[in-house]
């Protein structure tokens, strides 16, 4: 074999030598292939089909990546025919490489990615985002990292309607965000490391990020889930917006957006309005109320009778901030949901009833009125039963008495005490999940300075707090195993307000 | 009803006003024998305004009642108000010698009394002071000046020189708040100046049973019902009517405490805390009709209940302080009649409901709609085979549901807040400028079309 072939397959090195040993090495092969790539350029770009051949992205994933790299730039590589084979080989490359080794040389997977989605991107759109999809999962399995990638993305995916790609990604639950100074002193390619030490704008892996983009991505995130018609999923995103936390006052216009979004969509998730979640800040409830105000009141009247408040409040929105904020057809959706709301509401009262008293006992908000017929009534029932929203069946007696909708009832009984268990367990299994998770957030969080002040001040609270105990109790402080230095108290004294 | 009485009352119902049609079945004088003080006025005052049958009698007796009293503001509203019904009384023409001899005697006297107080004042002698003050009171509250009257009686707390000075401050504060329906006062003045803890000295016992009462007046006013219950029901029939006439009758107990019980507690308690209550027995053998219902609902004969109680509906509509809470306490009671009614069964025919039931309102499919909506049933209506079914609480289902939706919200609300301090810790909250409403990202339109500006 070409001495210089057994240059790029030179690593990885065989298993059992350790993360250390393994970092140091990675940098030592893409040294070595820089100046192999430098010193054999024309080599490389003639050759390019047949190196690659012998090299395997799964297996020398940093060789291989490097020479795509060199490819991208080199200048004889600029035709239709290159570029055709040089998308077979970043797919290939993405949907196979070696997260471990790529951790090595984050800046460069970076670069070669932005290629694949970018506007001068060698793929459509819809490729492009779902290779893009599979190599953020691939490097991080969990998606629990938010990175300037997937930001992009979405982004791609959302303007270009190609959603359906990119669902395996946005569907999983951000938890970590990138973070300058968030390197740890253990090795990269360390597979033990939570995402956050290794996906971070020192590793290089993402870029920097800021509370717009994070906005953006969930908002982004809700609109493909709306698309998709996925209600839970998008009114989690447009809530992760509501709820984004904010300090001194402040409030994005992004959330205020999203707050009329996760209004609507909460109307059409649950049949009524939802409410604001604990989290959410006081500055954004204060502004929601006024900006969100015609929003709230459309709301409001969902939960009416009839439907003429409802179709009062649409006509008061329509014509000025639904079609500014893209609203337009998602209040459509939520007027034409009203009447299914209300049907589906009856099986809280009903066990039969007929279709003509159906039709007696809820409206469309679509015509402000009752449906114009029995037929119409069946119609709609009929859908309902179809897309599984409504469970029952409607029942037409053969004597020629009037149809009726008998409401299939949920199962009475409860769990079997092994089902039950088989369920808690699941649930324990998540919640014992969160272990890493919080450990990783406790070590990023000590190093954070804010979040250091405050453990002291609480901890000083609870050694005082501790201390009066004992002095009520009759102990003195010498007792205490806390000797923490008085400190004045300048409020003390002064009564609350 | 002539002309002038139906526009009187159309003007009446036009303000919101409660309009009583139904002759009622007390007599007039004899229920207006039962109070002493102010409330005569205000309670014949209130049932001239309500009720079509008594209107013109109730309202010439209002004006009587002024006429033998000082507040000439009240003498005018009733001979008004008469003239509106009726114009042709000769009650109904304003006695304008007497109105300003009036207003100048209360002058006078109001001069006379605030100088004597401040003579008192430059005395030094605390004693007088304090009388001073409460004379001056009691005069503003016959005029009907009553914010100057809670003035005064408040100003003869510093100068009391034992407890029964302060409980008799407290009461005249709870009588003003009261007439004011300052109901939040009344409770505030009684948890302060009117409370005892001994029961055997019958002065306490007074002094309780006043207290109860005015409390369950002010918890009534609050729509805190099942309080209003309890303080009425304990009331002691052993005290004379005369230390409480003046805000309440011996009847008006028992009809306030058996209607709010009836609408608040369940069966087990009505018979504990008023049937098996020897005291409040004896309250309810002035309205043995309160007695009958208690009995009949105790019983589970719920529709024979409901129906003693509509046909004294008029009656209740008529008194100044239940007027606005009849309509839901009836409803409560009926309410609660008719979940008591369906629980000894699996499945009810709703004609044998209707039968039962047959109130004013809707009908029963309707009503038992509503209260499956409201959440104060748990039913379902078959409206083909026209029945209703209780449904059974499975107590294991519910805890199961509810185990496992806790763990589920733990989960998410802890990966919720675990990302929230990730954002915080990577300095990535939204930051305004201290001032509520600022702004500080473009519109998200706008950044559609800014691409690739995320970093």
């Amino acid at each position: 074999m070409d001495s210089r072939l057994t240059v790029l397959t030179a690593f990885p090195p065989a298993a059992g030598i350790d993360n250390e040993e393994y970092y140091k090495e990675s940098q030592q092969h893409a040294k070595r292939v820089r100046e192999l790539l430098r010193d054999n350029a024309q080599w490389i770009r003639e050759s390019a089909d047949d190196i690659l051949k012998h090299v395997n992205p799964a297996v020398c994933s940093l060789s291989y990546l490097m020479i795509l790299e060199y490819l991208l730039q080199a200048s004889g590589w600029t035709s239709q025919q290159a570029h055709e084979r040089l998308a077979s080989y970043l797919t290939e490359f993405f949907l196979q490489f070696d997260a471990r080794q790529i951790r090595c040389k984050g800046s460069i997977w970076s670069d070669v990615l932005k290629e694949v989605y970018n506007e001068h991107s060698l793929f459509p759109a819809s490729v492009a985002v779902e290779v893009g999809t599979a190599a953020l999962l691939r490097l991080d399995p969990s998606g629990s990292i938010l990175t300037s990638h997937h930001c992009n993305l979405v982004e791609l995916a959302y303007s270009t309607g190609n959603v359906g790609p990119v669902l395996p990604l946005i569907q999983k639950p951000i938890i970590y965000m990138p973070a300058k100074g968030m390197s740890t002193t253990q090795p990269l390619c360390d597979m033990s490391l939570p995402p956050p030490a290794y996906v971070n704008p020192d590793s290089q892996l993402t870029d920097g990020l800021t509370s717009f983009a994070v906005l953006q991505y969930d908002f982004l995130c809700g609109l493909c889930f709306t698309e998709r018609r996925m209600w839970q999923q998008a009114f989690d995103a447009f809530e992760r917006c509501v709820t984004y936390p904010t300090r001194d006052g402040g409030c994005s216009k992004i959330m205020t957006e999203a707050y009329n979004k996760w209004i609507l969509i909460g109307l059409l998730l649950t049949g009524k309005p939802p409410a604001l979640p604990e989290t959410t800040s006081q500055a954004a409830k204060k502004i929601f109320a006024t900006q969100g105000k015609p929003y709230k009141l459309f709301a409001q009247a969902f939960k009416a009778n009839t439907a003429g408040n409802l179709v009062r409040e649409f006509e008061v929105i329509n014509p000025e901030l639904l079609p500014n904020e893209g609203n337009v057809e998602l209040a459509k959706l939520v007027l034409a949901h009203y009447q299914r709301w209300q049907i589906i509401n009856l099986r809280n009262v009903y066990t039969n009833i007929s279709l003509d008293k159906i039709r007696e006992l809820t409206q469309s908000a679509e015509t402000g009125g009752p449906l114009p017929s029995v037929e119409a009534v069946d119609q709609l029932l009929q859908s309902m039963i179809a897309d599984g929203s409504l469970r029952g069946v409607i029942e037409r007696p053969t004597d020629g008495s009037p149809a009726y909708l008998t409401f299939l009832s949920a199962p009475t009984q409860g769990l079997s005490e092994v089902e039950f268990s088989a369920k808690v367990n699941k649930v324990a299994q998540g919640i014992k999940a969160l272990e890493p998770i919080i450990e990783a957030t406790n070590k990023r969080l000590a190093s954070n300075r804010e979040y250091i002040s405050h453990t002291v001040k609480r901890q000083f609270d609870a050694a005082r707090e501790h201390k009066l105990g004992l002095q009520s109790a009759g102990g003195g402080f010498e007792e205490s195993p806390f000797h923490i230095e008085e400190e004045e108290d300048l409020m003390s004294g002064i009564p609350a307000h | 009803m002539d002309d002038q009485k139906l526009a009187f009352f159309t003007t009446i119902e036009d303000q919101g006003s409660v309009i009583v049609k139904e002759i009622p079945k007390f007599d007039l004088d004899l229920y207006i024998q039962n109070y002493q003080g102010r409330t005569r006025f205000e309670r014949l005052f209130h049932i001239g305004r309500s009720s079509v049958p008594l209107c013109v009698d109730a309202l010439k007796a209002a004006v009587q009642e002024a006429k033998a009293g000082r507040d000439i503001l009240r003498y005018q509203m009733a001979v008004n108000s008469l003239f509106q019904a009726a114009p042709n009384e000769p009650e109904a023409l304003l006695d304008k010698a007497w109105l300003e001899a009036q207003a100048k005697e209360n002058r006078d006297t109001t001069i006379n009394l605030q100088a004597e107080l401040q003579g008192y004042k430059n005395n030094l002698i605390k004693e007088s002071i304090r009388m001073g003050n409460e004379d001056l009171g009691k005069h503003f509250e016959a005029i009907g000046d009553l914010e100057a009257a809670m003035d005064s009686f408040w100003k003869m707390r510093p100068d009391v020189s034992s407890t029964e000075q302060l409980v008799d401050i407290g009461k005249l504060l709870v009588r003003v708040a009261i007439e004011r329906h300052d109901w939040k006062s009344v409770s505030n003045h009684l948890s302060k100046h009117v409370n005892s803890a001994n029961d055997s000295d019958p002065k306490a016992k007074a002094l309780k049973t006043y207290s109860r009462i005015a409390n369950g007046i002010a918890a009534l006013g609050q729509e805190r019902y099942k309080e209003a219950a309890f303080s009425f029901v304990e009331a002691s029939s052993d005290v004379a009517p005369e230390v409480y006439n003046q805000i309440a009758s011996p009847n008006d107990v028992a009809i306030y405490g058996g209607l709010l019980a009836l609408a608040t507690m369940d069966r087990h308690e009505l018979q504990v805390n008023l049937l098996d209550n020897d005291s409040f027995r004896e309250f309810l053998q002035r309205e043995p009709h309160i007695r009958r219902a208690i009995t009949q609902f105790v019983n589970g004969r719920y529709a024979a209940c409901i129906e003693i109680l509509e046909s004294y509906r008029p009656d209740y509509l008529l008194d100044i302080y239940l007027q606005k809470h009849v309509p839901k306490l009836y409803a409560d009671i009926r309410t609660k009649s008719i979940v008591q009614y369906l629980k000894p069964f699996s499945c009810v025919r709703l004609d044998t409901m209707q039968k039962a039931f047959n109130g004013p309102g809707p009908s029963i499919e309707d009503e038992l709609s509503t209260m499956i909506k409201d959440g104060k049933l748990n039913a379902r209506i078959d409206a083909i085979n026209k029945s209703v079914m209780p449904l059974s609480t499975n107590s294991r289902q519910q805890m199961q549901s509810y185990a496992l939706q806790t763990f589920e919200n733990y989960e998410k609300q802890s990966l919720d807040r675990i990302r929230r301090m990730n954002i915080m810790a990577a300095d990535l909250e939204v930051k305004g400028s201290r001032k509520p409403g600022a702004t500080n990202d473009i519109p998200l339109s706008m950044a559609m079309e800014d691409a690739g500006g995320l970093a």
